[in-house]
């Protein structure tokens, strides 16, 4: 065969081009750690998705700066959303979907993989600095595809918490009986954290400092007199850190029937299950913070 | 004094004019859907619905990257081994079936993609790749069946004449030509059949309800088996017209022919075993099989490389008989005003930095920062859409002449539409690999988002979608162009005056291309070894992860609803009145 | 080689000014050309993959390797 020294050239320069180019990529491996979304994780069943991670899709913390993110995606949103995470961390991705295949990708970083269903994928990352970066699905996924969209916050240390706040009182009292106010906190951080859990209801306001140790969940319970409010619907509130539960209570001179207690727990309930559902697709387990202030406010005034 | 294709093989210049033909009704069907999409994702223009975006995306890409180039390249390559081995088809009832197959197919599958758009409760707005569990109208699969079917006795009818010509002339080399058309032929047999498995075995019991799930990673990987060779079945066409005709026209000859052999070669035992590289981000398939995915792609670089040398090197030899000199003045005397050569050049030009942008996409882990973003699409518009599609446009006006028999309508008007072309795709391509580099995602009817911006380090997001828009109205001049010199030449009356069918000589000739390069058995032999070592234990993982069927999938709401009757009643009057078409159109195009 | 690279024009093109054989030819413009390609070509890898690519973290990194990919990168 007769090939020309030039074209003999070439060919060795392209060899060279072809196996730096190779080279290159195997040192992002090696020498730097970059690693593949692969077959690290076993397969699930995109219809039940009942294992406790994706069960409740949250950010969970599993070392000193080591978390585990477990998302899932479906038409048109991820969850949770937004995930937020603490600066100087190390966070695991744990990624599926619940229909077709989506991507979840953060946008301007190379953070970006397959969503399929059936399939995990595991991503981990490092996030130095507090940022915040928008999630896209860049995969069509039907059509509302453009909407599907979620942020991932980076916030610093002293702002990151994994606190679940769950509170609970009566819908209804009779005047003279008191309201218990019970707030549930769950620091699913692993250290303790010191905080403050404070019940505003008409004009009062109560607190109390708590300790709980990390993976522990803590009670508070607040008594308050209802004859102190008055006849009258009253809005309460319990905050903690950035988190607010709140709910309204009714004080009146009689019940009205036997079943009110039984109303008046279902009432309760319905607000703890608000909370903790995790398949409405909206907020996730951050439902609870999404309280209007003004209405608060005014049934306060209300009970003046 | 001619001597045209037409007047050496009329009866088989008919099919090429029809297979040509088709391809130009979807360029303009496709091309029509370019523009709209393309004022819709940069927002200066939305008539419609968003989601019907996705309608036209669909449409917009089985029309462009199936139908237009696979046509023009049935066209191409029955016109080569015609040609080439200087002998009519076998049996021209047999190529007229193929091509009604093709047709029918096209039609089968273009009717649930355009039921899209009504209130039918048929649609397969699934684009391009069909992923599971998205799905779509039995009839779309099907059509793509038929399609492939259709292209799968296309390359019999070319082997057909191979055979017939081998026992005439035992001792000859293949030509070169035909051993293009037989090497790309072979490579597009082994890899339609990971679509044909796909659709025959998964997708479209599934989508008849006969079977209740699928594993929608199995299904796309073997899309990807057939996926990423799909892209050289269409470039392999262009490649031909650059080895063979781009030497001619630059007033020289092909620099070698056994390096094109060796070329063709490469193609036909790498293509196929790389189609995971379109998968490194996919969950559940191991890093070492990327790995390996990677090391096959890497080297499929080779043949384009060795292509670009060899093809530059004829030009050059055509432009040193025609007086050029110095190391880079021998550009000057190329014959820039003639279109076929300027389309094909600029073409070639263009496929540099697609080849460029295509290296970034061979790479793993570099893969996290452009994958399924706009450069991805910025990418395969310099390659089919403008190295594949501009080469064809050229090509086409020195095809027409040879089977109409007419002279072209306008040779300047030829010049300013592939100027033009190369210019618009300039302007949208570089906006998009840019874009994609900012993460603006592909296939997205509007990548505008609520909670956050794409942040550009160099110009902005708005200079981008100006530079698209802008990009996409060249585009679109320029097709307007094409169309107006398709129909004027049709129009015109038969010259006497035209060139005559020839395709380039070689300085290095067949007898120096060792005869091992012609044993197609061995070459297909490596192809499948190649093929089983990259792809089984991928696939068997696959299997054993997820299962052959898949997980319980969730009940999507799908636009089937019409039922196998249906389904039946529709393929029957469609194939009727496709077949109607097809008899018209071989009717027709006897004047 | 010493036959002369000058032919009368015999074919096709008016073009034509004279005849090249294969042994008289050498692709030299070619070299240059494909040679500034393989620059642009080294050029843009580095980019793309150095400056494009590690510039855009945060990136995928394996849990062990975490501390030598941030060394790497600080480095």
């Amino acid at each position: 065969m007769n090939i020309h020294t030039y074209e003999k050239l070439w060919l060795v320069a392209a060899m060279v081009l072809i196996v730096g180019f190779i080279a290159t990529i195997t040192y992002g491996s090696v020498g730097l750690g970059i690693t593949m979304v692969g077959d690290q994780q076993d397969t699930v069943e995109p219809t039940e998705l009942d294992d406790e991670r994706f069960s409740d899709p949250r950010v969970a913390q599993v070392g000193e700066n080591e978390y585990e993110a477990y998302v899932t995606a479906q038409m048109f949103s991820f969850q949770p959303d937004p995930i937020e995470v603490p600066e100087d961390s190390e966070v695991t991705f744990y990624v599926t979907s619940r229909d077709v295949i989506h991507s979840f990708s953060l946008v301007g970083t190379n953070v970006n993989t397959m969503v399929i269903p059936g399939e995990v994928a595991e991503m981990t990352v490092e996030f130095d600095e507090p940022d915040e970066y928008g999630v896209v699905c860049n995969e069509y996924c039907g059509p509302n595809h453009h909407n599907m969209e979620g942020m991932v916050y980076v916030v610093p240390e002293d702002e990151f918490d994994l606190t679940e706040l769950d509170a609970e009182a009566p819908g209804e009292v009779e005047t003279g009986d008191d309201i218990d106010v019970t707030a549930t906190v769950e620091n699913r951080l692993l250290d303790p954290i010191e905080t403050t859990v404070t019940l505003e209801i008409g004009n009062e306001t109560v607190s109390e400092d708590v300790t709980i140790d990390g993976g522990e969940t803590d009670e508070t319970t607040f008594t308050v007199d209802s004859a102190q409010l008055g006849e009258g619907d009253h809005e309460w509130t319990v905050t903690v850190d950035d988190h607010t539960d709140s709910w309204t209570v009714t004080v009146a001179d009689e019940l009205e029937d036997d079943d009110a207690d039984d109303d008046a727990d279902e009432e309760s309930n319905e607000n703890t299950d608000a909370g903790d559902d995790a398949d409405d697709g909206e907020n996730g387990t951050e439902d609870e913070t999404d309280t209007d202030e003004t209405e608060s406010d005014a049934s306060g005034g209300d009970g003046e | 004094m001619t001597n045209t294709y037409i007047e050496s093989f009329p009866a088989e210049a008919k099919v090429v004019r029809a297979a040509f033909y088709s391809s130009f009704l979807a360029l303009a069907i496709g091309g029509l859907f370019g523009i709209i999409q393309t004022l819709h994702r940069t927002g200066y223009y939305r008539f419609m619905d968003s989601a019907d975006y996705y309608t036209v995306l669909t449409a917009h890409g089985v029309l462009l990257a199936i139908t237009f180039t696979i046509f023009f390249l049935v066209g191409v390559f029955t016109w080569a081994t015609t040609t080439s081995l200087d002998r009519p088809v076998e049996d021209i009832r047999f190529t007229w079936a193929w091509y009604g197959l093709m047709v029918v197919g096209t039609v089968l599958t273009a009717i649930p993609i355009f039921a899209g758009f009504t209130d039918s409760e048929m649609s397969a707005s699934v684009l391009f790749t069909f992923y599971a569990p998205l799905q779509g109208h039995p009839l779309f699969y099907f059509g793509l069946v038929l399609f492939v079917v259709g292209t799968w006795l296309a390359g019999v009818d070319w082997f057909r004449s191979w055979w017939a010509w081998k026992q005439e002339h035992p001792d000859k080399r293949i030509p070169l030509p035909t051993f293009m058309v037989l090497t790309t032929t072979l490579m597009w047999y082994i890899a339609t059949l990971g679509v044909a498995a796909a659709i025959l075995l998964f997708l479209l019991p599934w989508s008849l309800g006969l079977v209740e799930s699928v594993n929608p990673l199995l299904t796309r990987t073997l899309f990807w088996f057939f996926g990423h060779p799909v892209v050289y079945f269409w470039l392999m066409p262009a490649y031909m017209m650059w080895y063979v005709m781009l030497p001619k026209i630059s007033g020289g000859k092909l620099f070698s022919d056994p390096l094109a052999r060796v070329v063709f070669v490469l193609f036909l035992i790498l293509s196929v075993p790389t189609g995971i590289h379109h998968q490194y981000l996919d969950p559940g398939i191991a890093e070492g099989f990327k790995f390996i995915a990677m090391t096959n792609t890497m080297f499929l670089l080779l043949p384009s490389l060795l292509t670009a040398f060899t093809v530059v090197a004829s030009m050059e030899h055509g432009a040193r008989q025609r007086g050029g000199t110095g190391y880079l003045g021998w550009l000057k005397a190329l014959p820039w005003r003639d279109p076929v050569f300027a389309g094909m050049a600029l073409a070639g030009l263009m496929f540099a930095a697609a080849g460029f942008s295509g290296m970034i996409n061979a790479g793993m882990n570099i893969n996290y920062l452009v994958h399924n973003t706009f450069w991805v699409v910025g990418h395969f518009h310099l390659t089919v859409g403008t190295a594949v599609a501009l080469t064809f446009m050229a090509v086409t006006y020195w095809f027409l002449p040879q089977v109409t028999g007419k002279a072209l309508w306008n040779r300047s008007v030829a010049l300013g539409q592939v100027v033009l072309w190369f210019v618009g795709m300039t302007f949208m391509s570089n906006a998009m690999h840019r874009g994609g580099l900012l993460g603006i995602p592909r296939r997205t009817a509007e990548p505008q988002y609520d909670g956050f911006e794409f942040e550009a380090a160099v110009g902005s997001v708005g200079e981008l979608d100006a530079q698209i828009a802008l990009g996409g109205a060249l585009l679109t001049l320029s097709l307007v162009l094409f169309f107006a010199n398709v129909v004027g030449t049709a129009l015109n009356s038969r010259s006497d005056d035209l060139p005559a069918n020839e395709y380039a000589d070689t300085l290095s000739g067949p007898s120096d291309a060792p005869l091992v390069l012609d044993n197609l058995k061995l070459w297909t032999a490596i192809a499948i070894v190649l093929v089983i070592f990259a792809y089984s234990f991928p696939l068997l993982s696959i299997i054993e992860r997820g299962g052959l069927f898949g997980p319980e999938l969730t009940e999507l709401p799908v636009h089937i609803g019409l039922g196998l009757e249906y389904l039946w009643a529709t393929t029957i009057s469609t194939v009727t009145t496709a077949s109607e078409t097809v008899v018209a159109l071989g009717a027709e195009v006897n004047w | 080689m010493s036959q002369t690279a000058e032919h009368e024009a015999s074919n096709e093109t008016s073009e034509h000014v004279r005849e090249i054989g294969h042994d008289e030819f050498d692709p030299i413009g070619t070299l240059t050309l494909i040679g500034i390609y393989f620059l642009i070509l080294v050029f843009l890898w580095f980019f793309m993959y150095f400056v494009e690519f590690l510039g855009n973290d945060p990136t995928v990194v394996s849990g062990t390797l975490v501390f030598l990919a941030t060394g790497a990168r600080s480095a």
